[in-house]
């Protein structure tokens, strides 16, 4: 990378170069295909399959193997057991087109090509991102740095560049850092954050190159400004991204602190008095069966109500100890009361209107006592008492009962009711 | 660690793993054990005080599992019905309580649950044999008479008086029957009990 970031880049426009200039750039285009060669899917776009990767690192290894002469479409597959005919083929004429392999000889019916060494780089490079999640390569590139800022024939124009490079680098890195723990989900932040965090060393190494290059050239006060500023911010940067996600890890009881395969090697690999550390506080003791007082209470009950197979059926209470009387079968009598009431009703009359007597009651409750009483007189077969029940209903909307069947309570079973009296 | 709270979680070890344990009277007590005296005067029983938030009701609380009991309803009526005999005066403490046949326990269980002789009889012999290994009941097989085992002492006032409850709603011991209620231990076989069926 550092190979490619360090060539000038023409920011002029095209129209102003110059042939030598013209060159150059196409020299550095041809560089930048080469590199993302084991990148691309087709001409224009990205690889979707990291498999694909295994496939260009074969052919490229396969043209290390065969030197100067350079190999064949047909060698270069069977120079590739591991991979079908036509996925190598596919892949060695998009390197082919991105001039990742060349002729060797530039015409028309040549067969051989070469490989440049520029994506062969480039993949190992991608190999260790993919593997340690690009801070090793950050050390590396501080490292790098340092060894350019220091080394004898460095110009200002060197510590310069080193120190803007390694300024951009900073705030580009705060700046997502800052950006998920505003704005992002926690989950989120979590995810990115393993890259991002947690490398104070990172800051350490990148004030050290600091110092280098202003010990060496004090004229370059504003852009190590600049650095000191982006290293700040960094670092505030890791500080919020930290105490966010100890906020959030607060009420999991920390266990969202950490992704679950941490857990789980942790849970495999601690020694016993670590593991032990984390039930502090636990107090547990029922190896042996526990009975509650209340769990006893209800095994009894849930016995009783159970009952075992064979129930008695319900039975009277004096089924059990003798044999009934037979007087007792007989149902009370309150014949002499009924008699008595009959006599208070009728009060010496003959007969008298159902409606009149409930009148004279006046509330509810008496009347329907009284219809009680006369109901039972006249179902009684002692007593030659009878209620007998006509047509008419007086409706009075006044206090008391707002109507009434008419009807009469007299001696005699079955005796007539003359007509047309009220 | 020094040696004593060693010796303490050696006891509570102890405990843990073989139920509570008869020691001779004079042994000190470790923290936090309960010291029971066994009737005789020579010898004590260490058993655990537990405190009330430390119970197993901690496990329903973290939702683990307890222990896994053979026919927990079954086994709970028989300790039900042993507390019904053993504990002479419910107005008194309820140990160490006092031994009787475990011919009684079966009739007592019986007239709660309303089975058969048989039935009952291998009912309360498979209870007593779960709970007796705990540390619930003391067995003594040989003369065929029941105990309140010490892991009893562990029930807290509440719960005491719920047992009270309980003591009084329960049937009372039966006359002991002629001859075939007597529960044989281990030793004489229940399988021969079984097949005698």
């Amino acid at each position: 990378m550092t190979v490619s970031a360090a060539r000038p880049v023409p920011a002029t426009g095209p129209a102003d170069l110059t042939l030598d200039e013209v060159a150059t750039e196409a020299a550095v285009l041809r560089l930048y295909r080469q590199i993302f060669a084991v990148l691309a899917r087709e001409a224009g776009a990205m690889i979707m399959d990291a498999g694909l990767i295994d496939v260009d690192e074969a052919i490229l290894e396969a043209f290390a193997e065969a030197g100067s002469d350079g190999l064949t479409v047909a060698e270069a597959v069977a120079a590739c057991p591991r991979f079908d005919a036509a996925t190598i083929e596919r892949r060695f004429a998009l390197l082919r087109d991105y001039q990742a392999v060349a002729k060797v000889v530039d015409r028309k019916n040549e067969q051989h090509y070469r490989a440049a060494f520029a994506p062969y780089v480039m993949l190992l490079f991608l190999r260790r991102l993919t593997e340690r999640g690009g801070q090793s390569e950050l050390h590396q590139l501080l490292t790098l740095e340092q060894l350019n800022v220091t080394k004898p024939d460095a110009t200002q124009a060197d510590g310069r560049a080193s120190a803007t490079r390694m300024t951009k680098i900073f705030r580009l890195m705060a700046n997502e850092l800052a950006s998920l723990v505003q704005r992002g989900a926690a989950d989120a932040l979590r995810e990115h954050a393993q890259l991002l965090w947690g490398n104070r060393s990172l800051i350490t190494q990148a004030e050290e190159v600091h110092a280098a290059v202003l010990t060496a050239w004090p004229q370059l006060g504003q852009e190590c400004a600049m650095l000191r500023i982006a290293l700040a911010a960094y670092g505030d940067a890791i500080e919020s991204a930290a105490g966010r996600l100890l906020e959030q890890a607060g009420t999991t009881r920390a266990l969202g602190l950490l992704p679950a395969e941490t857990w789980v090697s942790f849970a495999r690999g601690a020694p016993v008095a670590d593991l032990a550390a984390v039930l502090d506080g636990f107090v547990f003791d029922a190896p042996a069966p526990w009975f509650s007082a209340q769990g006893l209470a209800e095994a009894v009950e849930s016995a009783r109500q159970a009952g075992g197979t064979r129930l008695r059926p319900p039975r009277a209470e004096y089924a059990e100890t003798a044999e009934p009387a037979p007087g007792d079968l007989v149902p009370a009598d309150d014949q002499a009361e009924l008699a008595a009431a009959a006599q208070r009703l009728l009060g010496g009359r003959e007969r008298v209107s159902v409606a009149d007597l409930l009148g004279e009651a006046g509330d509810w409750p008496t009347c329907r006592r009284l219809l009680a009483e006369m109901t039972a007189i006249h179902h009684h077969p002692a007593l030659d008492y009878g209620l007998t029940w006509a047509d008419g209903l007086r409706v009075d909307p006044g206090p008391g009962l707002a109507w009434t069947s008419e009807g009469w309570f007299g001696r005699g079973q079955a005796r007539p009711v003359p007509a047309g009296k009220n | 660690m020094p040696p004593r709270d060693q010796e303490t979680a050696l006891w509570w070890a102890r405990i843990r793993a073989a139920g509570p344990q008869l020691v001779a009277a004079g042994t000190p007590v470790p923290p936090g054990l309960l010291r029971l005296a066994e009737p005789g005067g020579t010898q004590v029983w260490f058993t655990t005080d537990i405190p009330n938030a430390g119970g197993p009701a901690t496990l329903d609380e973290l939702d683990l599992p307890r222990p896994v009991l053979e026919m927990p309803n079954d086994t709970a009526r028989v300790l039900a019905a042993c507390v019904r005999c053993c504990w002479a005066d419910p107005a008194g403490p309820l140990w160490p309580g006092v031994a009787v046949p475990s011919g009684l326990v079966v009739s007592v269980f019986r007239a709660m649950t309303g089975r058969d002789g048989i039935v009952a009889h291998r009912a309360v012999v498979g209870a007593l044999r779960r709970l007796s290994w705990p540390g619930w009941l003391l067995w003594d097989t040989t003369a065929a008479v029941v105990r309140l085992g010490p892991r009893v002492a562990a029930w807290n006032q509440a719960e005491l008086s719920t047992l009270r409850e309980l003591w009084r709603s329960m049937p009372a011991p039966g006359p002991l029957p002629a001859g075939q209620d007597d529960v044989p231990g281990p030793e004489a076989g229940d399988d021969a009990a079984e097949v005698d069926a």
